[in-house]
């Protein structure tokens, strides 16, 4: 060492113990390591207090029923009534009771609607109903139209991916370690197939649907209608004389199906597995662009819950998988301990909100570990917040302040205007005739409740945090969150600008730096 | 890119606490007047943080009302305390 650097490390020496003796810097050091040492405790414990919040709460109480409270038959689910012809003539008057009191018309009919669904000319004028947006819902639906989906989307059990079929059942029976182990194992396989949330419910009678019904269309009778031309009449005349050619052709015959004779085995636990829809595609809502994400959900649904199904079954225990039939979802949804049931009828996930489809599967493996309804506040939330409500353009969500046993909207004082309410079990209520009649009307999917609401947001750690303080704060500042959401910027629907900001989504696609701005996520790569 | 934006929280957040501190070397405050430049610091910072991520996922109308609403009254807060409650601390050299 040279007598320079030598000379160098001295003078650093004694700057430094001149520096640490000067009391003003060490003070300055002091405070800043303990004031920000403090904080950053108090950020940390925060933090950790978040997550621990974002897991939510055992919800005991859940759910809360009336005495009477059983299983709704599923034929009277307004989709089962809709796509039915002979439920059209064995209850003629459902159809008669809403057209008169919400159209105007005694004449109307859901069921001649139904074939020209979705089939209307686009219009190029009108952002959301291009032939874009038109060519993008069409090519979602084309996997469920070639698949015998759209059928078991609305409500068909047995169908090709949802078969009842248990001859592919293994012989030999798996042993797992322990019922963790199991459960564990079932959620890396719903994970691997693409679900976001996973859970596994005992199975509960009360939420099954009984009887199951089939309308005993078939997708040969669809297609036959369509190869006719039938759903681009406009006179619905024509269409009702056409289906009943059809039905003659055919030979439709619905039936209903029981647990105890036609389903094949006792199922003891149901498999919950949701999949997300697209931020931003369905921010479009209403329109022919956001009935993309909600056309590949169904496709999505199919091919989850059938891989789990088929999982099961090489484990050698039998397995149905289902999407909208057989059961509620949402109830299933709740009692796996996924969300909580939201103003809007839907299942609000932690994280998704309402943006995520419901697909289940029954089996009889029942080494689990079973998952218990939650509560995170949300439906405490939808109390104070209208905002789905508000957005539903037919008015078709309960708007009242609390959650009730019974349907108590619009001319619930008419008799039998109920018929499509599973009623007895306190939740809100909706008029799903309301809903699916503006389906009908305004040819696409809606979705307005589910854009709309406070809950559906893109994964960002400030939509985390208000999900997490969420249970803590009080009513009224949920109606303060409720008025700010808007005024935030989210959860506007018709919003012709939302359309033009999906159609850019697909920019950075080549390298997506991220990975995180995929399917279900929001932004630009 | 919300891993970057922490990362320069986390340097916003370091450089306000030796902010913080170094203004206490130099001026005297009541209890409540330190409580309000802390609160009103965090609030600045929550209100960047907050504007950063609505940016990220492409809502600006969210990030400017973040600015508004967090962070200008944030600043407000400090200045207000500085203003009312400061008052220098004499050198003794």
């Amino acid at each position: 060492m040279t007598t320079k650097n030598i000379s160098q490390n001295e003078t650093a020496n004694e700057q430094l113990e001149a520096d640490l003796d000067n009391p003003e810097r060490r003070t300055l050091l002091k405070r800043a390591a303990i004031g920000g040492g403090a904080v950053l405790a108090a950020g940390m414990g925060s933090y950790a207090a978040g997550k621990s919040s974002v897991q939510g709460v055992p919800d005991l109480s859940w759910p809360v029923v009336t005495d009477d409270f059983k299983s709704f038959p599923q034929r009277n689910t307004v989709l089962s009534y809709a796509i039915s012809p002979q439920q059209m003539m064995r209850h003629p008057e459902r159809n008669e009771q809403f057209g008169r009191l919400n159209k105007n018309n005694p004449n109307y009919n859901f069921q001649v609607q139904v074939p020209g669904y979705e089939f209307k000319p686009w219009d190029n004028s009108r952002p959301g109903f291009t032939q874009l947006d038109h060519a993008l819902q069409h090519s979602s639906w084309f996997p469920p139209f070639s698949t015998e989906l759209r059928l078991a989307g609305l409500g068909t059990p047995n169908s090709r991916f949802y078969s009842w079929d248990q001859s592919d059942v293994e012989l030999e029976q798996y042993q797992f370690g322990s019922e963790k182990e199991a459960s564990d194992a079932i959620r890396a396989a719903a994970k691997l197939y693409g679900a976001v949330r996973c859970g596994i419910a005992r199975r509960d009678k009360r939420f099954d649907y009984d009887p199951i019904y089939d309308a005993g269309i078939t997708t040969e009778m669809m297609n036959s209608l369509e190869s006719q031309g039938v759903h681009k009449l406009r006179d619905y005349k024509q269409v009702a004389g056409a289906m009943q050619e059809a039905m003659k052709e055919f030979k439709v015959q619905d039936r209903e199906l029981t647990w105890e004779h036609d389903f094949p085995f006792v199922p003891k636990s149901v498999i919950v597995l949701a999949v997300p829809m697209d931020y931003d595609n369905l921010a479009t809502a209403p329109s022919r662009t956001s009935g993309a994400t909600v056309g590949d959900g169904y496709t999505k649904m199919a091919t989850l819950a059938s891989s789990i199904a088929k999982f099961i079954k090489n484990l050698g225990f039998q397995a149905v998988a289902c999407g909208n039939d057989l059961g509620s979802s949402v109830a299933y949804g709740i009692a796996a301990g996924l969300g909580e049931g939201g103003r809007n009828n839907q299942l609000l996930v932690p994280g998704y909100g309402p943006r995520v489809r419901i697909c289940k599967v029954y089996t009889d493996f029942e080494f689990v570990e079973y998952d218990q309804a939650h509560t995170w506040g949300m439906t405490e939330f939808c109390k104070s917040c209208k905002k789905c409500g508000e957005a539903c353009p037919s008015q078709a969500i309960d708007m009242s302040d609390d959650t009730h046993f019974y349907y108590d909207g619009e001319h619930s004082d008419q008799p039998g205007y109920a018929w499509g309410n599973h009623e007895g079990i306190k939740k809100f209520h909706t008029d799903a005739k309301k809903c699916f009649d503006y389906w009908l009307e305004s040819d696409n999917d809606c979705g307005a409740c589910a854009a709309a609401c406070t809950f559906n947001e893109p994964d960002y750690w400030h939509h985390w945090f208000i999900m997490a303080i969420n249970p803590y704060t009080p009513k009224f500042i949920h109606s303060l969150m409720a008025e700010l959401h808007p005024a935030f910027g989210y959860g506007s629907t018709e919003d012709p600008a939302k359309v033009k900001k999906f159609w850019k989504t697909g920019e950075g696609m080549r390298v997506n730096e991220t990975n995180r701005h995929a399917f279900g996520a929001v932004g630009k790569a | 890119m919300q891993l970057l934006q922490w990362f320069l929280m986390g340097i916003m957040f370091t450089l306000g606490s030796i902010g913080v501190a170094y203004l206490s070397t130099k001026v005297k405050m009541p209890w409540y007047g330190w409580s309000t430049v802390i609160i009103g610091s965090i609030l600045v910072l929550f209100g960047i943080g907050w504007s950063g991520a609505s940016f990220l996922e492409g809502v600006a109308q969210s990030g400017a009302m973040a600015l508004m609403l967090m962070s200008m009254p944030g600043v407000l807060m400090v200045v207000l305390a500085y203003r009312y409650f400061a008052t220098q601390i004499v050198s003794k050299s």
